[in-house]
């Protein structure tokens, strides 16, 4: 085992060429993994609950547009921003940008599955004793249905990020250069210690999936807490 | 009037993909679905396996390293994964192993048509995926043996079966049945993960859709005819292997 290889190139492995150039490595992973997350769980929520919501032509749109992502693979999806968005929006849009709208795109579309069905399967004399009390529609949503539905998402939501976190890897292929592109150009610099190289790689990604999935866990038992008292 | 037929807009590019192209698609897609196919073999056998040692395994110097090597696999990129089987594999092997593995041979004679020896890129990548794919069947199962009630064993055990017998001719089945639909899950996420193989050189859908796009610039023609390739074979596996619908689901 050569462990001089990981050390000798830590800084890049950890932020790429910054800052003499973009800043790229573990840190872009972090950060990409961190705002498709946000943006992912902003739009399965919203994409959720219109799934809950709409009948008619409007739910049938919002699940086949879902449905379609979910069946396309996520590389492939990449390449469909990478050529799309620039033409759509007019304006030349950075790789990085790229990836973080597909990659919040396709997991929004498996977190609004998600989110429909766990307001679903809350009991339907909940949403009618909440509008009995005088509670509207939307209160009975947001104050009702909605805080015991997300408590069954919850483990979707890590799940899904974890996943994410994992997918961000993917962006290597279209030459942003996060962890796991930095990872590749290390190998093919230096060519002679690859199980090294890739075995840091797995064992970082390793340690951070498992963190959000720890920390996921400590949050969920949190919500818990006042319940089971 | 069909003046757009034989001169696209402009973000279209400047022509259509010929029939060449469609065939090397094609090609793709079977090359697609035979990794894939090969694949979910290989995962079904191995995660059943790690799914019940999961589930049966008590002592701790066994379920640890289970647990360990369950949870590496599913918690690391699948692309890093590929890399690390692709580059890696050399340093692990023997010399004369890797010389042999990538020894060029005919696997099967049939008349005119020749079954080769994979290559090495495709060996790799049926590993990676492979693996994979058994870390995720192997949760459905263990999932699908925790929710079969513990009088079942205990009414088993009971009645005189032994411990192997209870497992295979009474829990399994039933665990089966729980497992099947996220099972089914599992194998369509392996279908769309062999696009992560292109990044080894694996010729499959993805990278003929990348190559033809290179050659021809027609970008939008080679994804949007590989996009509803994958859909459709993904639709394919799912109307074939889903289980049986309950009425609750309407009358279709």
């Amino acid at each position: 085992m050569n462990t001089g290889i990981v050390t000798n190139n830590l800084l890049f492995f950890l932020v790429g060429a910054w800052p003499a150039g973009p800043l790229g490595g573990l840190a872009l992973t972090v950060l990409l993994g961190a705002g498709a997350g946000l943006l992912a769980s902003a739009l399965g929520l919203a994409w959720g609950i219109a799934l809950a919501q709409c009948r008619g032509w409007l739910h049938l749109a919002l699940h086949a547009s879902s449905e379609l992502l979910r069946a396309i693979p996520v590389l492939l999806l990449m390449f469909w921003c990478y050529f799309l968005l620039p033409i759509v929006f007019k304006v030349d849009i950075p790789g990085v940008l790229t990836v973080l709208l597909a990659l919040a795109l396709v997991s929004g579309a498996y977190l609004a599955h998600a989110v429909a069905a766990g307001i679903a399967a809350v009991p339907s004399g909940q949403r009618e004793a909440a509008l009995a009390c005088g509670l509207t529609p939307r209160q009975a949503l947001r104050f009702v249905l909605l805080p015991q539905a997300l408590r069954t998402v919850w483990p979707s939501f890590v799940n899904q990020c974890v996943t994410l976190l994992k997918d961000t890897s993917l962006a290597y292929i279209v030459g942003v250069a996060e962890f796991t592109f930095v990872a590749n150009q290390v190998n093919n610099r230096e060519q002679v210690y690859p199980l090294e190289v890739f075995s840091f790689v797995a064992l970082v990604y390793l340690l951070l999936c498992s963190g959000v999935q720890w920390l996921g866990k400590r949050l969920l038992a949190g919500r818990h807490a006042p319940k089971s008292g | 009037m069909t003046d757009w037929l034989v001169h696209p807009p402009r973000w279209l590019g400047n022509g259509w993909l010929t029939l060449r192209h469609v065939e090397a698609m094609l090609d793709g897609l079977l090359y697609t679905s035979l990794l894939s196919l090969a694949v979910i073999a290989t995962g079904t056998l191995l995660g059943c396996a790690l799914g019940i040692a999961r589930h049966q395994a008590r002592a701790r110097w066994l379920a640890w390293p289970l647990a360990a090597l369950h949870n590496g696999v599913r918690n690391v990129p699948l692309l890093v994964q590929v890399l690390f089987w692709y580059f890696g594999i050399g340093a692990l092997l023997p010399e004369s192993w890797m010389l042999w593995l990538n020894t060029p041979r005919v696997l099967l004679q049939l008349g005119d048509w020749a079954l080769p020896w994979p290559s090495f890129e495709l060996l790799a990548a049926w590993w990676a995926l492979s693996l994979y794919a058994t870390a995720f069947i192997a949760g459905d199962i263990r999932s699908g043996l925790n929710a079969v009630p513990p009088g079942q064993w205990e009414a088993a055990r009971a009645s005189g079966m032994r411990q192997w017998q209870v497992l295979r001719y009474v829990v399994l089945p039933q665990a089966w049945r729980t497992a099947w639909p996220p099972v089914l899950g599992s194998y369509l996420n392996t279908l769309k993960n062999t696009s992560l193989t292109m990044a080894i050189g694996v010729m499959e859908l993805s990278y003929r859709a990348r190559q033809i796009d290179a050659e021809t610039l027609l970008t939008f023609q080679s994804f949007a005819l590989a996009s509803v390739l994958y859909v459709l074979l993904i639709v394919l596996v799912q109307r074939l292997l889903r289980p049986r619908q309950r009425a609750a689901w309407g009358a279709a």
